[in-house]
């Protein structure tokens, strides 16, 4: 039990690593390709760059393909649609939705700062998350193999 | 003109539009819609249909009127979100086409747009706060040219360099793209066989390229050079591609003209379009005196409108009348009758009815 909950949180930490990749994909196809948010995504998909994250992306991509939301709130809703499956606490999911709000909405240029921006925010996250990983996920493991040695005492 | 086919309507741009607009444009009578023009959306304004040569205000319920009291209004919010829409949320991705004024859409949409411009140094960098959208209906008339191009033919391999000249909106880009057309396919009817033809356009209007593909059906031998001006753009073609014919659009200045000598020069033909009422009026235009003259076109297209009746005329070098021919494509009967009746509001019902009436 306490191996699961530090392969939890390791898991979270390599999302938000994965996320680190995926913004410097979109970096390379929307600053230097000039493709087109819905390109974009279709492309991480089919590519299988996005990991726990393609149904996020898939999603997002869908909604902007359909032209019934702005990119914000296609990515929003994904999210939303998709929090169940990634392994992220609640404050991660509320700390990345902001992040369509400016995407598609400028230059290149712009884009790029965004993109960048987004880049330090996640970085900030993972290492926050790293050192969750590190000290709470080693106090899970320990406390999982102190109550296994405990409960076979117990037993025996 | 029984082979011209209209295969475009509003279906395809409804999508872009938001809510109340597109609820308003699913109103427009079905029959009236193929004959719209332009939709011209401005913040604030009344939403306006352009048919050709005239134009109504667009109410509510999808009918025509001239009073704008009884139009639909637009809100600036709409506007706004109508330009995201066009740039599929993504403003980088269309950044060099908003720079020029113009996005080139699926189907072969244009919509040109309007806001404040944003200047980096002496360039135009973008533009902000979008204020007005104006969508081009595109219509690709395939076979319009078919009656003309026997006028254009020099032999079964050969083409005289030639001219299309009009003054806005009478279907220059149309004509002209049938012309590419027929070109490159070839045609039996006319004992043509088809030549390498490349398209430097500009504008993005004649192939109307989305995405690096042409929407519009511009023949089998047809290369284009898209979003190039025309003066660079044929001469990269000339030492590349090796063309038999060019094909460009709306010629305008000076550097343009030079480039068609150059074009002439190497053995190219050209067919070209430019604004302008007639020939005279070309003429006077600064550069363009040796294109007009002997050794310059050798057949002018000039188009014409008149009372919603378009008229085409064909003359050689000599000013010799070889072809001429009203012709009525493109409008249907009600939307002649709105823009005889000027001051009244036309539905569907109320168009069938003077329909009716007349007849």
């Amino acid at each position: 039990m306490g191996m699961k909950f530090s392969e939890k949180l390791k898991a979270r930490q390599l999302a938000l690593q994965k996320l680190k990749d995926i913004l410097l994909f979109l970096e390379n196809e929307i600053c230097a390709m000039g493709k087109p948010l819905n390109k974009a995504f279709e492309d991480l998909v089919k590519g299988n760059y996005g990991g726990v994250w393609t149904p996020v992306f898939d999603r997002s991509g869908s909604i902007l393909k359909e032209q019934s939301l702005d990119a914000g709130s296609a990515w929003k809703t994904a999210l939303e649609e998709a929090s169940a499956t990634l392994p992220l606490v609640h404050d991660d999911i509320e700390l990345l939705k902001d992040f369509g709000d400016l995407l598609g909405k400028s230059d290149r240029e712009m884009q790029h700062a965004v993109l960048s921006m987004e880049k330090e925010k996640v970085s900030a996250m993972e290492l926050k998350a790293k050192e969750a990983a590190e000290t709470t996920g080693r106090l899970y493991r320990n406390l999982g193999a102190l109550l296994g040695a405990a409960a076979v005492i117990l037993l025996i | 003109m029984d082979k011209v086919h209209q295969n475009d309507d509003l279906s395809r741009i409804r999508n872009y539009m938001p809510d109340r607009i597109k609820r308003v444009v699913d109103r427009i009578s079905p029959e009236i819609a193929p004959c719209l023009e332009e939709l011209r959306i401005n913040a604030g304004m009344p939403l306006v249909g352009v048919f050709s040569g005239f134009d109504r205000f667009i109410a509510e319920d999808g009918s025509f009127t001239s009073q704008p009291e009884t139009a639909f209004y637009v809100d600036r919010e709409e506007v706004e979100e109508l330009f995201y829409r066009l740039c599929e949320h993504s403003i980088y991705a269309y950044q060099d086409d908003i720079a020029r004024g113009f996005l080139t859409l699926k189907g072969g949409y244009r919509a040109g747009i309007c806001g404040k411009v944003v200047y980096q140094g002496q360039n135009i960098k973008g533009l902000k706060d979008i204020s007005s959208v104006c969508i081009r209906i595109s219509r690709e008339l395939k076979g319009c040219a078919e009656e003309i191009f026997p006028f254009i033919r020099a032999g079964r391999n050969d083409i005289y360099n030639t001219m299309v000249i009009s003054p806005p909106r009478c279907g220059k880009t149309t004509i002209l793209r049938d012309i590419c057309r027929i070109i490159s396919t070839g045609s039996e009817k006319a004992d043509f066989a088809g030549l390498r033809t490349v398209i430097v356009d500009e504008r993005s209007e004649i192939a109307a390229c989305y995405r690096g593909v042409a929407q519009n059906d511009c023949g089998p031998r047809t290369d284009v050079l898209d979003g190039c001006r025309k003066s660079e753009g044929i001469e990269m073609v000339l030492r590349g591609m090796s063309p038999a014919v060019i094909v460009v659009d709306e010629l305008g200045t000076r550097q343009d003209a030079e480039s068609i000598r150059m074009a002439w020069n190497a053995g190219a033909r050209i067919v070209a379009t430019a604004h302008a009422y007639d020939i005279g009026d070309l003429r006077e235009r600064p550069g363009f005196g040796f294109l007009i003259d002997k050794g310059g076109f050798e057949r002018y297209i000039v188009l014409g409108i008149q009372n919603g009746i378009r008229w085409i005329r064909v003359t050689d070098t000599y000013g010799n009348q070889l072809y001429h021919n009203d012709q009525t494509f493109g409008m249907y009967d009600g939307v002649f009758r709105m823009h005889c009746h000027g001051h009244e509001v036309f539905g569907e019902a109320e168009s069938q009815a003077a329909c009716a009436s007349e007849a």
